[in-house]
């Protein structure tokens, strides 16, 4: 594209880096997060805070609390406007399948439950729509946790990372998609700008402004970069098929086809037979599941049971094992005819391909345990985050004096969105974790109340941010940065004092009893809020340097990024 | 005048050829890797391979092939050979998977 191959690869970095960055900074602060997204769910919820248990009695205890989980009546909206005609009333629906699922980290029980639509989809390319009812669960009990309690790490900050939280048309989705595309191309890219590489892989300047900067920037690509590459890798293979829907579209007849063959090769029937029959034990199925999974030599905890054609005749129960002590994601299911309890297929190992894609998927997903990797998935991805962070920074601070002197606002914008993206994120998790604290404990939908606040407070950093810019346009530091470093800190401070205050579990509390969902957390908060406050007085130094040497610098700004 | 004029107009195209660059990287890439998909799985199955192997296979390699197809379409100097080759070259693969799993049927 441009005169040189190193010169057109540097183009790609610059500005897809600069336009996508925005997106993959939520990505990557996000996923960061989620790798201790059960953790923070404790933190949210306070009556979820005790140790992880294992699948309850499906018989004493699942049945019956999932017979009375109602139809969810967001899900029924959402499929009334998938379908033509109106749909039966809400409690007319009948259950067809039903899940629970749980992990080491879990002390909750998530139960759902699938139920049957006959209107006809709108959508040819759809058999059947579905309508959803949830249910979340102390184990020991049975006692169900509102689903007004929003689960702030696995249902907010999570999907987050992955969708947005923009769900028409799979926007999000698609967004992100680029965001990892661009982080793929901006690591080789990155690469190929480096004229010695080898060198400046040890280059690092501190105290020299722009270049320290920039060598951040260079040092927190690198030393992570499988790191950057695999998880934006192994995202895009996660929700491949909504990126290349080829199942759907073209080769449809040859889906149709496969699914019957598989169908009658693991003799577990795709549709019901609209006959009534019995549910055998499930606990009689998961003791057998047990047995046979010590007998292979992995014994192991159930992770997911799920019960398929519930009360017909073609019904099936699915246990799988918990994917503790491996990568891969497969669990070793088997399979029993739900009205007798006999063994219909226990799954055998994976192929050489879907074993590789499960390992690899495995690898992102995480649900294995190991403490050590999991803080060094948060470090890959704060160190990702100071990538991006640094990247914007770089860019402003290139061109903001040459754009000052020619009268040009361009670097002006940026800084605001870079503002926006680094501290206003910040910002509004920050805001999101002190409204949880102070939003009365049963207000209504208490769950959408968080999520709006959480965008609000992001709403307002963005106008913050760019009402502070002007200085930018005159090449200086826009205050909003120390300004918000202060905000950051504050909230961050608030969230744990108000959880000791609201909760009574204050960090003696916490660690003493060895409580590390809970302690760990308020810890990191409290280390957000001094990184912040340090930051922001640095801020302030160094804007006060910049305004007593206002002149342009003399070096050349292509010398900086020799 | 007529340079001040000649100048706007060079200055309009540059952004239309960047666009244009943009478009191929992204739109041009995708449809090469859809073609790319289409046709690993087609092949598989005329192969009598199983279905859900050849997708996970051709989506495991998919968004390398879009990557390199990303790289080159900013990296090749002429932006009409980009498209003739990546859109031109994903719609044939996808042609011929079309053909491949018409035999099957």
């Amino acid at each position: 594209m441009l005169s040189s191959f190193r010169l057109s690869m540097t183009w790609v970095h610059t500005w897809f880096g600069l336009v996508l960055g925005y997106v993959l900074m939520v990505c990557f602060f996000f996923g960061a997060l989620s790798v201790f997204d059960r953790e923070i769910d404790r933190w949210a919820i306070p009556e979820t805070r005790y140790e992880p248990q294992p699948m309850p009695s499906f018989d004493a205890m699942l049945q019956p609390i999932f017979r009375s989980i109602e139809p969810d009546p967001q899900s029924y909206d959402y499929a009334q406007d998938e379908v033509h005609g109106p749909l039966p009333p809400r409690e007319s629906l009948a259950m067809s399948d039903v899940g629970a699922y749980t992990t080491h980290r879990d002390p909750v029980l998530d139960m759902y439950v699938s139920f049957d639509v006959p209107n006809k989809p709108k959508d040819a390319n759809l058999d059947h729509v579905h309508v959803f009812g949830y249910a979340t669960i102390d184990p020991r009990s049975g006692t169900v946790i509102s689903n007004d309690k929003l689960k702030i790490g696995s249902e907010f900050f999570y999907p987050l990372h992955y969708s947005l939280h923009l769900y028409w048309k799979n926007l999000g989705y698609w967004l992100v998609g680029m965001a990892a595309l661009t982080m793929l191309a901006a690591l080789v890219t990155g690469v190929v700008m480096h004229r010695k590489l080898l060198r400046e892989l040890f280059t690092f300047r501190p105290r020299k402004q722009m270049r320290s900067v920039l060598d951040l920037h260079n040092l927190t690509g690198v030393a992570a970069l499988p790191f950057h590459f695999f998880f934006a890798f192994t995202g895009l293979v996660i929700f491949a098929g909504i990126y290349f829907p080829v199942t759907n579209s073209m080769f449809k007849p040859q889906a149709e086809a496969h699914e019957k063959v598989e169908e009658l090769r693991t003799g577990l029937p795709h549709d019901p037979a609209h006959v009534a029959a019995p549910l055998a034990s499930v606990d009689a199925m998961v003791a057998e599941a047990q047995r046979r999974w010590g007998e292979r030599g992995m014994p192991g905890e159930v992770g997911f049971l799920g019960i398929t054609h519930l009360g017909d005749a073609n019904g099936y129960v699915s246990v799988y094992r918990a994917g503790t002590d491996r990568v891969t994601l497969t669990g070793q299911g088997i399979h029993f005819r739900a009205s007798t309890g006999e063994v219909i297929r226990e799954d055998p190992q994976p192929s050489a391909v879907a074993g590789i894609n499960d390992w690899l998927t495995g690898l992102h997903l995480q649900h294995f345990r190991h403490w050590l990797l999991r803080w060094l998935y948060v470090l890959g991805g704060l160190a990702g985050c100071a990538c991006i962070a640094t990247g914007f920074i770089f860019f402003v601070e290139k061109r903001k004096r040459q754009h000052a002197k020619a009268g040009v606002s361009g670097a002006r914008w940026a800084d605001a969105m870079g503002v926006t993206a680094v501290t206003g994120m910040l910002i509004a998790t920050g805001t999101i974790l002190v409204a949880n604290q102070l939003l009365p404990g049963d207000l209504p939908q208490r769950g959408d109340w968080e999520g709006r606040i959480f965008w609000l407070a992001w709403l307002m950093a963005l106008a913050h941010a760019f009402w502070r810019s002007a200085p930018v346009a005159e090449g200086r530091l826009s205050p909003a940065w120390r300004e918000q470093s202060w905000v950051v800190a504050l909230l961050c401070t608030a969230a744990p004092v108000l959880n000791w205050l609201t909760t009574g579990d204050h960090l003696l509390k916490t660690i003493a009893a060895g409580y590390w969902p809970v302690a760990g957390f308020d810890l990191a908060l409290l280390v957000v809020a001094a990184v912040a406050a340090y930051a922001a007085r640095r801020l302030r130094r160094a804007e006060l340097a910049l305004v007593a040497t206002a002149k342009p610098r003399r070096e050349s700004l292509e010398a900086a990024h020799a | 005048m007529l340079q001040q004029v000649a100048t706007v107009i060079t200055h309009h195209q540059q952004r239309l050829s960047i666009g244009s660059r943009v478009l191929a990287g992204l739109l041009g890439s995708y449809v090469f890797a859809w073609g790319f998909v289409t046709l690993v799985v087609a092949l598989g199955l005329t192969q009598g391979a199983d279905y859900d192997e050849m997708l996970t296979l051709a989506y495991l390699l998919a968004f390398l092939v879009y990557l390199c197809a990303f790289l080159w379409a900013f990296a090749a100097a002429s932006l009409a050979r980009v498209w003739l080759v990546l859109a031109g070259g994903g719609v044939a693969m996808s042609g011929v998977a079309r053909w491949l799993t018409s035999l099957l049927a």
